[in-house]
């Protein structure tokens, strides 16, 4: 099976049933099926070859639904694009896997060429109506209406086979340049048709799209619904930053399925009532992406008694490959939740660093191999394909029962909200200001902190947000930035990360000494 | 009393997101661009306003638009206490 087959059955058997129910705009469907063909049609008038890279940069909506479906069934691969990136983030991405075509919203097309991001885009195609921003040559900038134009008869099928390239997430890179996980139909349908199975996901239900398209946790909205003719109802990104406006939407739209990270479930308890108003149409919820605090998580599962809890686990190079379903609420002694258990047809085993089993009870590294592997990286114009069995560099340890229980990372890689975030590129970003002479990244609490010595005392906290700013995706923007006079070192010489942090923890700053800053004349 | 509001909100953020270092910082620097605000300190700085003045703001209140910089925070801010009767 290929991700470009799902639509087309639900086509035929329900063509007037919403598939994709956006803010603006709800299409059934035929019409889902009609603009994804119509996509395809447009990509290949402009030159498109099986086998190409095709940028979607556009707000969560049934247009980029159709368009990342449209790039499937022109045999393209599809990259979705982080609204919230900065151009010139979007531009390494672009260089890396050479993306010639790119589905674009008219005001970040705007962005872009603020930024004199063209190269090596020679198609944008806009997803919105009218002309679009001037500037753009030599790139062509195609409007809404030429898509709608084309002929919403299906291409011959691009291949039958589900091992080929379906889509590529970029996420976080060490280096400080992000990388591309590479997933195949088979990866992504693996993890997408066992989660619909095991929820025994029915026609018409209602699943959320709360996750932007570039993270993980968006297949299953997408293709697990679309595989079993659900409706997709987008809670956009204007809403997702309200608990309030969450809980309204899942009421108005009688919302069935829901998988998010814990954040947005603690923000609808903390900011949106839900323990009082509750969310009877809700019957299941997956979480995943960051540990769900365990007194949060009971108060989730008190307000919503009727729902099925499940913590979902796996990095982006496996998707989902543990499952734990909470069937009751943790009791007060427990610390945390399991992980689980392999799912999807995959297989887990924990080693050693010489790569010995451990036994139960002690943590090594989760080793994971099965049909949610990615086939590889993208990076720096280069595929290189995954290890097989997959070393995850997560640490877990089983218990008796023979579930999995998580113990952090092996190396660099933290959390913020559920977006994983390298601390090596945000530091690559913090040392590429000229003014900045050491610095290193961390996470306290759910919150990027940066602390750095300056190389000239002019520099102030406001010029390093607003570099990281041109630089980053705004969830890895330090929000804590500390300007010091130098750094704790360990006995090699080495900044000891350790000791920064317990002493940013602890406020004290005799380790870290506050930088003199350069007089200057105030703004007023 | 909008200078007052201005100084109250300016202080907020200059203590909470710029670590107190207020070189280069104004009322009109733009707090997206300047990667001050994203999603959760945008809430955090919703959730700060309500309690400093009491008001409530409403989702649609909350946008790129209003939220760009103190001066055009101040000015939304002076709006929902004069909505309110409050203003005077």
């Amino acid at each position: 099976m290929r991700i470009d087959r799902l639509v087309a059955p639900w086509a035929q058997r329900a063509p007037d049933r919403i598939a994709i129910d956006g803010t603006e705009e709800a299409l059934t469907y035929a019409e889902l099926d009609a603009l994804a063909n119509r996509f395809a049609r447009a990509f290949c008038a402009a030159g498109l070859r099986p086998g190409d890279r095709v940028g979607v940069h556009v707000p969560r909506s049934g247009r980029t639904v159709a368009a990342m479906l449209g790039a499937s069934r022109a045999g393209a691969v599809y990259v979705p694009l982080d609204p919230g990136s900065p151009p010139a983030r979007m531009k390494l991405v672009a260089e890396d896997c050479g993306l010639r075509q790119v589905v674009i919203s008219n005001s970040l097309l705007a962005n872009w060429l603020a930024a004199g991001v063209r190269e090596p885009v020679e198609h944008f195609f806009l997803a919105g109506d009218g002309p679009g921003p001037a500037g753009a040559a030599p790139a062509v900038v195609h409007p809404w209406a030429e898509v709608t134009a084309a002929s919403p008869e299906p291409l011959p099928p691009p291949g039958e086979s589900p091992d080929e390239l379906a889509y590529m997430l970029y996420t976080s890179g060490s280096t400080g340049v992000p990388k591309g996980v590479m997933i195949s139909h088979r990866n992504a349908l693996a993890f997408t048709e066992w989660a619909a199975d095991q929820i025994e996901l029915g026609e018409a239900e209602r699943v959320a799209s709360v996750a932007p398209f570039h993270f993980d946790l968006s297949t299953f909205d997408l293709w697990s619904s679309l595989s079993r003719g659900a409706t997709v109802v987008i809670v956009d990104e204007t809403t997702v930053i309200s608990g309030r406006r969450m809980l309204d939407r899942i009421h108005a739209k009688g919302i069935n399925v829901w998988y998010s990270v814990p954040s947005a479930l603690v923000l609808m308890l903390d900011d949106g009532g839900l323990a009082e108003r509750g969310a009877p149409s809700l019957r299941t919820v997956f979480f995943a992406g960051e540990v769900f605090p365990m007194k949060h998580l009971r108060r989730a599962m008190a307000a919503l008694p009727q729902a099925r809890f499940w913590n979902l686990f796996g990095p982006t190079e496996t998707n989902v490959c543990l499952a734990y379903e909470v069937a009751t609420s943790p009791p007060p002694e427990a610390l945390a939740i399991p992980i689980g258990r392999p799912s999807c047809g995959d297989t887990a085993a924990i080693l050693d660093p010489e790569g010995r089993p451990v036994p139960d009870g002690e943590v090594g590294e989760l080793i994971v191999d099965g049909p949610t592997v990615m086939l590889g990286y993208w990076e720096g114009g280069r595929r290189t394909p995954a290890k097989r069995p997959y070393p995850t560099g997560d640490l877990v340890s089983r218990r008796p029962d023979g579930e999995l229980m998580y113990h952090g990372r092996r190396d660099h890689l933290v959390k913020i909200h559920g977006y994983r975030v390298e601390l090596g590129e945000v530091e690559a970003a913090l040392l590429s200001h000229p003014g900045i002479q050491e610095g290193i990244a961390m996470a306290v609490d759910q919150q990027l902190i940066a602390v750095a010595v300056p190389a000239d005392p002019a520099v102030s906290v406001l010029d390093v947000k607003r570099y990281c700013a041109t630089r980053l995706p705004r969830y890895m923007v330090p929000s804590d930035v500390r300007l010091v006079e130098e750094l704790p070192r360990t006995s090699s010489g080495k900044i000891d990360r350790v000791r920064t942090r317990t002493a940013f923890i602890a406020a004290d700053w005799s380790l870290l000494r506050p930088a003199q800053r350069a007089e200057v004349r105030k703004e007023s | 009393m909008e200078p007052r509001v201005k100084a109250d909100i300016r202080q907020h953020i200059v203590s909470t997101w710029l670590s107190g270092d207020e070189r280069g910082f104004s009322e009109e620097t733009d707090l997206q661009e300047s990667g001050i605000l994203d999603s959760f300190s945008t809430l955090a700085l919703i959730a700060f306003l309500d309690r400093t003045f009491s008001i409530q703001l409403e989702p649609a209140e909350v946008n790129a638009q209003t939220f760009r910089s103190v001066s055009t925070i101040a000015r939304l801010v002076m709006d929902k206490l004069a909505k309110n009767g409050a203003g005077a």
